[in-house]
């Protein structure tokens, strides 16, 4: 049996910030809740099922959050179930979502992710609580140094893209960061945290949660919302460490993107699709992501940012809303990658707007690079490639 | 072999919560000597609630103040209090209907230890601490005829944000394996586990294969050079948060040791510089003396070759390994 057709009908986002404190984390949720729920124009009674999303417990110290926000999300007497794969975890909670409509097992299913970071300490929390701990850039860096020598790649290409996703940060209002006087020279000046990461080519710690509505296609016709519709997605795993493990270049990564791809007909990416919301939260992954989810070929991710193809007005922009680098609620921020990706082919991305953008994608990451979710939207069910 | 160390450890952490319209002027008042409910329609809530809990509604801060007298509707007995237990005597958890509210607040019960006081339907009242933190332990309760009068000054700030230290001690025997493993580093020898399904060498070894998912033990095992190539590196410098000590810039390398097939993760060198470091640099552990190795921040789920085994790693002065080579070893 094909499965139901299954469309983004509503979005919400709470204003990104270093610490949200005018709010309790249940309300910090609900405002992301609400917000979809109006841009659906639906309330909690339309809603059937809720999935929910964020990263380890250890980030805020509330064990099983699903149970605590019950009540925050309209969610007593109906089935809630919360979904954890580490960074991944926004992109893959919407996923869950989307399998709940496409089984038609629900109408229409509310989805949420989320994280509190002012509430803990990331570093501590991914460092076991132990000292000398490297955190998620602490992780990544040394693969990103094997990238570089492996592409031979510029060292300025790190410093292009935090500059470029904090320009695109300035035209979406709920970005964390708005850093008007970014530039080249300030990011290679700023604090050098893991070589060769620069403090301004690192994810900020944000407050935040990010919403949406999907609903079935009758639902979708009845609400008379801007759908996007999601045509594909794609969820791969693979070991943290193995012996064969390419860590530059992951075959989880490959593959989910193989996945993604064949099941929409897409067979040559750079061309097929519009623009993407990839999973950034350091400089360096963009080419690495081209190149890894086959955007470009290995060893040309980096020429397509050098060129500006992935700047807004480019031939491929990626992080048009100023991506992860701009704003990090970790488990949000796959999600927000899936939602600004309908934001673009639903035409409500505003500033950041690509123009006539009729197929997106969305993608995050999760673990040491180990956990991918990617979706793709476009604006229309049956899009002609 | 000698038994070693059981791990013993307590993970802790000061997490911080934004309080809210609602739970920040509840935590206010127990600071002040006074408990609030919260309207809800004809309803008053105690723990008072930001959203309605049969419509979802959002609820305008409405706060009226409830007790301090109240009835036990449910309870239950804690024989044996945990350090973390409001009390050092047994006491009861009770569900308490305070006075002027619908639904029942959890809270402790102090009867001097006695269960035969606790009863349903009993009569208890508040007793606030003498010192209050903005808190749900700022208050207790004790049956109606052992309370107090008391006198509470209130406090000048409002709550908005509270602190929790939480903590969980780990406490349990390293598992065979790493046991066997930390005894090597001891020994200065780097024991391996070698997959009897695809001959793959693994340091520290896991007790299993995931590859071919097969146990590995004690007959798996080998002893593996000391000697090996750099694979990955980077320079740390170190983010602070609680329990951090590090405070200076220093390398962190993976080293693929001679006869393994994946690397060694986490070992730090502080000799050298990250303009010295190169990927496919040959290096060989120097052992401390005997006397001076340690392993106990060996645990279960972390820690393979630590600086408490080590003086330092040193290039051997061999040519590099090709990166080529070393492609699918990169962490």
């Amino acid at each position: 049996m094909a499965p139901r057709p299954c469309a983004v009908l509503g979005i919400g986002q709470t204003k990104y910030r270093r610490r949200r404190d005018d709010v309790t984390l249940d309300g910090l949720v609900r405002e992301a809740a609400l917000g979809a729920l109006e841009d659906a124009g639906a309330g909690f009674d339309d809603i059937d099922a809720i999935v929910l999303g964020k990263a380890p417990d250890a980030l805020e110290g509330v064990m099983m959050p699903l149970l605590s926000l019950c009540d925050a999300l309209g969610a007593v007497g109906k089935p809630i179930h919360r979904v954890h794969t580490a960074g991944s975890v926004g992109a893959s909670t919407a996923i869950s979502a989307v399998n709940l409509v496409e089984s038609g097992m629900y109408d229409t299913v509310l989805t949420i992710a989320y994280e509190k970071q002012s509430e803990g300490n990331a570093t501590w929390a991914l460092s076991g609580g132990k000292s000398g701990g490297q955190g998620a850039g602490g992780t990544f860096a040394p693969w990103i140094r094997n990238y570089i020598a492996r592409s031979k790649a510029p060292e300025h290409i790190g410093w292009m893209v935090a500059v470029k996703d904090r320009l695109n940060a300035l035209k979406n209002p709920f970005a964390h960061l708005h850093l008007p006087d970014i530039s080249v020279e300030k990011v290679r000046e700023s604090p050098m945290l893991w070589d060769p990461l620069h403090f301004l080519e690192s994810c900020p710690s944000s407050d935040g949660a990010a919403a949406m509505v999907l609903g079935n296609d009758d639902i979708a016709k009845k609400s008379g919302r801007p759908p996007a519709w999601v045509i594909s997605h794609a969820k791969r795993t693979e070991f943290g460490q193995f012996p064969g493990r390419d860590t530059v270049r992951p075959q989880a990564g490959v593959e989910c993107s193989e996945a993604l791809y064949r099941k929409a007909g897409i067979t040559n990416p750079r061309e097929q699709i519009d623009c993407a919301e990839l999973y950034v939260p350091f400089s360096w992954y963009e080419p690495m992501w081209l190149e890894g989810h086959l955007i470009a070929e290995e060893g040309e991710g980096w020429k397509m940012t050098d060129a500006g193809h992935t700047e807004l007005g480019g031939s491929f922009p990626v992080n048009m809303s100023g991506g992860v680098l701009s704003s990090n609620p970790i488990g949000a921020s796959g999600m927000i990658r899936c939602l600004e990706a309908a934001n673009q082919v639903r035409g409500t991305a505003g500033e950041y707007q690509v123009p006539g953008a009729k197929i997106s994608i969305g993608h995050a990451y999760g673990g040491a690079a180990q956990y991918y979710a990617m979706w793709m939207v476009s604006s229309e069910l049956n899009p002609e490639l | 072999m000698p038994a070693l160390h059981d791990v013993d450890y307590t993970l802790e952490y000061p997490y911080t919560r934004t309080t809210g319209p609602v739970i920040g002027p509840f935590l206010t008042g127990l600071r002040d000597g006074r408990i609030l409910g919260q309207r809800c329609g004809s309803r008053v809530l105690c723990p008072p609630m930001e959203f309605d809990p049969d419509t979802a509604a959002t609820l305008e801060p409405d706060l009226v103040e409830v007790g301090p007298g109240g009835e036990v509707v449910n309870w239950t007995w804690v024989a044996e209090p945990s350090a973390k237990h409001p009390f050092d005597r047994p006491f009861g958890f009770a569900f308490i209907k305070l006075d002027g509210a619908e639904t029942a607040l959890v809270h402790a019960v102090d009867t001097g230890g006695d269960a035969g006081a606790m009863s349903t339907g009993m009569r208890v009242r508040a007793q606030f601490r003498a010192e209050r933190h903005g808190s749900i332990a700022d208050v207790y309760f004790v049956p109606e005829a052992d309370a107090v009068e008391q006198v509470i000054e209130p406090g000048e700030e409002p709550v908005t944000i509270t602190e929790h230290l939480i903590s969980l001690r780990v406490n349990e025997p390293l598992y065979p394996h790493r046991a066997r493993f930390a005894q090597g580093l001891l020994d200065g020898k780097i024991i391996g586990q070698r997959s009897p399904v695809t001959g793959k060498v693994y340091v520290p070894g896991r007790g299993y294969d995931n590859m071919s998912r097969v146990l590995l033990d004690e007959s798996d095992e080998v002893e593996v050079s000391d000697a090996g190539t750099v694979v990955a590196f980077t320079e740390l410098n170190p983010v602070q948060y609680y329990g951090q000590t590090e405070t200076e810039p220093y390398v962190r390398c993976s080293i693929l040791f001679d006869g393994t097939d994946q690397p060694v993760i986490g070992i730090d060198i502080r000799d050298m510089t990250v303009d010295e470091m190169r990927v496919g640099m040959r290096m060989r552990c120097v052992w401390r003396d005997p006397e001076d190795r340690s392993v106990a921040d060996i645990d279960n789920r972390y820690g393979n070759v630590p600086e408490t085994v080590y003086a330092r790693f040193e290039p051997t002065g061999e040519p590099d390994v090709p990166a080529e080579e070393l492609k699918e070893h990169s962490w």
